[in-house]
Formats: structure tokens, C-alpha cells, sequence
């Protein structure tokens, strides 16, 4: 590499870190907020221990339940909504069963979800999902009854904070309808862990079947596939 | 506080500046990357006692940042040509990041990526680079050769210049 290569390979890097270097970056958040974030990772990752150790019994949900840090007591027996799981209130997602079974799954636009958080929260609310971040997986075969009748998008989503004192915006929002999920179904949901370029899609897989997963949504060549939308 | 609360505190306020806007750099979003370099923070202040052993605790903070969100360049490169624009340029005004240098870095692999981050805004040398990635110093400097010869040909001869004064 001669001499004027050196200064073209020089500019190119000072044009790099000029363009990021002059922007004013978010100051440090508090380092009890670092801390927390922490803390919580920690608990979640034991909760998720707790999970294997145990294996699949009923006990487990309250390991879980207490793996998240949840308030409320952990359900008894399987999941339905009409037993009235305690909402799960995190900074990244919300799940929340209301009157008539329906459950709103809401993701905040600026925080890193955790797909393995959510299906965990979906299952306590006898939801059957797999959750993928960054990618839409779907089977070859969608199964009845279609999508459109397990979920749809919430016509209002709720305002989620967005953090660094900027104002609350509008979350994802899925209505999901667990009931009509039937036995051998699940709903698959993806999302894109990217604030500046939301999108959540949702299906309905055979479980157990081949996956077929694609960084975008696949919007075709099944007519009966799940909504997408910011 | 104890010795080891105080030392990551310190550590914590003297480098998440440098580590933000290396990954800022690297994904194109400053409230992206403000997310992922506190998540690397927290896992950092969880393993603290190796952490502070690491050669280079910035650069272990910034490849955990870039590995919560490892696979976002990947996509929004495959979107770009279904775009039929690029849509970084608009999304980012807000963050006044520079529309072309952002796409410039955008069309780099991850690994080039990376190593731009390290080398331009952690000041590491290559063998730290090396280090931190697990591959070879001669790679790194590959990698580094191969990331500006792309990043000349796509950044305006003018912005270079400019940039060199």
C-alpha cells in the first residue's frame, strides 16, 4: 500500500467516524437502571433453569411465573382464560387476558423483546406459540380455522413508554383469541427487533411440523395466511 | 458500594459514550443501539469479575451489543433491493446520522463491520481486534482493507476529501 492509498484509507475512516462522531448521543442512562436490567436478566435466566430442571408438570408455571417476577399467584391448572392469569406488565411486552377470553399481547417499539419472554407469557395464558424475532416462520400447511379467526391486530394499541424521558408510543398490538386454537396448533408470531421498522406477522403452524422461516414475511402463495402490519 | 460496584460504575460512565456511538456506527440507529449497549451493559455488570479481566472491556461491551442485533444489517440488506429505495436515508433523519455513510456501512458484511467499529471509534490496534474476534491479526487487516476499499467507492469523492482536511 503506497502513500496515497494510506491518506485515501485514512479519509475514508475519518469520514466514518466524523459522521458519527459529531452526533449528540443519548447521555448514559442511571446505573441503577443498568443494574435492574441485570438483575432481571438474572431472574429470568434462573426461572428458565427452573424450567428445565422440572420438567413438563403443573408446578412449573409457578416457576415461571416466578421467573418473570409476576405478583400474582402462579394458576393451578392449565392455563385457560377464563382462569383469569395475571397480566404480565415488562418493559418490552405486555400480555393481558381480558373478559371474554380475548388476550392482547402488545410489544414496545424501542425495547429488545425476548421471544422466548413471550411465548413463556403466552403459554401461562394458554396460548400455544412460537415467537421468532428478526424472522416469520410458518409449515406448509395452514391449519383451520385461519388465522383471522384465532388473531387480529388491536384497532387501538396502547401507548408504551419509550424511555429516555421520550413520549410513550404505540406498541404492536395482537388480539389473540387462545380458545380457538385447536389441539395440534400453534400461533406463530414474528416480529422485527428494529424500533425505526416495525412489523409483527402472525400464523398458524402445524406443531411439530417443518419450519420454513424467512427474514421477511411470506405473504404468499397461501391465501389463508396471517396478517402483517406496523 | 464495594470495590467491584465502584470499579464498574466507573467503568460504565467512562465508556458508554465510545460504545454507543460504536454501535451506532455499526447498526445505523441511535435508539437501537442505546437498547443493545444497555442490554451489553447489564450483561457486563452480571459477569463483572470477567469482564474486568478482558483485555478490552469496551470491545467485549460492543461485540455483546452487536450480537443482541446480529441479525438486523442482514435484513434490512435483503429489503433494500425490494425497497427500490433506501429506506435508511429517511428513517434515520431523525437521527442525524449521515444518509450516505450509513449506507455505505449498511452494504458491508457483518464481520467488516465489526471490525470498523473496533478499529474507528475503540482506537483498538489489529491484534486486539484479533482478540476480540477470534480470528487472525493478517484477517482482520483483510477485513479492514476489503471494508474501505468498498466504503471508497461508495462514499462521494467530495464527502473523502472533505473528511481528510
Amino acid at each position: 500500500m503506497n502513500d496515497h492509498e494510506e491518506l485515501n484509507d485514512s479519509a475514508v475512516l475519518s469520514a466514518v467516524r466524523e459522521s458519527v462522531s459529531g452526533l449528540p448521543m443519548p447521555a448514559a442512562p442511571r446505573l441503577e437502571a443498568i443494574t435492574a436490567r441485570g438483575r432481571a436478566r438474572r431472574r429470568r435466566r434462573l426461572g428458565g433453569l427452573s424450567l428445565a430442571a422440572a420438567g413438563a408438570c403443573a408446578a412449573l408455571v409457578a416457576g415461571l411465573a416466578g421467573g418473570w417476577g409476576s405478583a400474582g399467584p402462579a394458576p393451578q391448572a392449565r392455563p385457560t382464560p377464563q382462569n383469569r392469569v395475571p397480566a404480565i406488565h415488562l418493559a418490552a411486552f405486555s400480555v393481558v387476558t381480558g373478559r371474554g377470553g380475548a388476550t392482547t399481547l402488545t410489544l414496545s417499539p424501542s425495547q429488545v423483546v425476548d421471544p422466548n419472554a413471550v411465548r413463556r407469557a403466552l403459554a401461562e395464558h394458554g396460548i400455544p406459540a412460537l415467537v421468532t424475532a428478526n424472522e416469520f416462520c410458518r409449515t406448509a400447511v395452514q391449519p383451520p380455522p385461519g388465522v383471522g379467526a384465532v388473531a387480529e391486530f388491536s384497532p387501538q394499541p396502547r401507548l408504551v413508554p419509550s424511555g429516555s424521558g421520550r413520549p410513550p408510543r404505540p406498541g404492536l398490538s395482537v388480539v389473540i383469541y387462545g380458545s380457538k386454537i385447536p389441539p395440534g396448533v400453534k400461533l406463530s408470531i414474528g416480529y422485527r427487533q428494529d424500533p425505526a421498522d416495525r412489523e409483527i406477522s402472525f400464523t398458524l403452524i402445524v406443531a411439530g411440523a417443518p419450519l420454513t422461516c424467512t427474514s421477511i414475511p411470506d405473504h404468499g402463495p397461501h391465501p389463508d395466511d396471517g396478517p402483517s402490519g406496523p | 458500594m464495594s470495590h467491584d460496584q465502584t470499579e464498574f460504575a466507573e467503568f460504565f460512565q467512562a465508556s458508554w459514550e465510545p460504545c454507543l456511538r460504536a454501535v451506532v456506527a455499526s447498526t445505523g440507529s441511535v435508539s437501537l443501539a442505546e437498547d443493545q449497549v444497555a442490554e451489553a451493559f447489564a450483561r457486563a455488570w452480571l459477569s463483572w469479575r470477567k469482564v474486568r479481566c478482558h483485555p478490552a472491556p469496551r470491545a467485549w461491551v460492543v461485540r455483546t451489543a452487536l450480537n443482541a442485533g446480529v441479525s438486523w444489517w442482514r435484513r434490512r440488506a435483503r429489503e433494500l433491493p425490494l425497497a427500490g429505495h433506501d429506506p435508511a436515508a429517511s428513517r434515520d433523519a431523525d437521527d442525524g446520522l449521515d444518509a450516505a455513510v450509513l449506507t455505505a456501512l449498511r452494504h458491508l458484511p457483518d464481520r467488516q463491520r465489526e471490525v470498523i467499529a473496533l478499529r474507528v471509534f475503540l482506537d483498538l490496534d489489529t491484534d486486539t481486534i484479533a482478540g476480540q474476534l477470534g480470528i487472525a491479526p493478517a484477517t482482520v487487516r483483510v477485513h479492514l482493507s476489503r471494508a474501505v476499499t468498498t466504503l471508497r467507492c461508495e462514499l462521494s469523492p467530495s464527502q473523502a476529501v472533505e473528511a481528510d482536511r
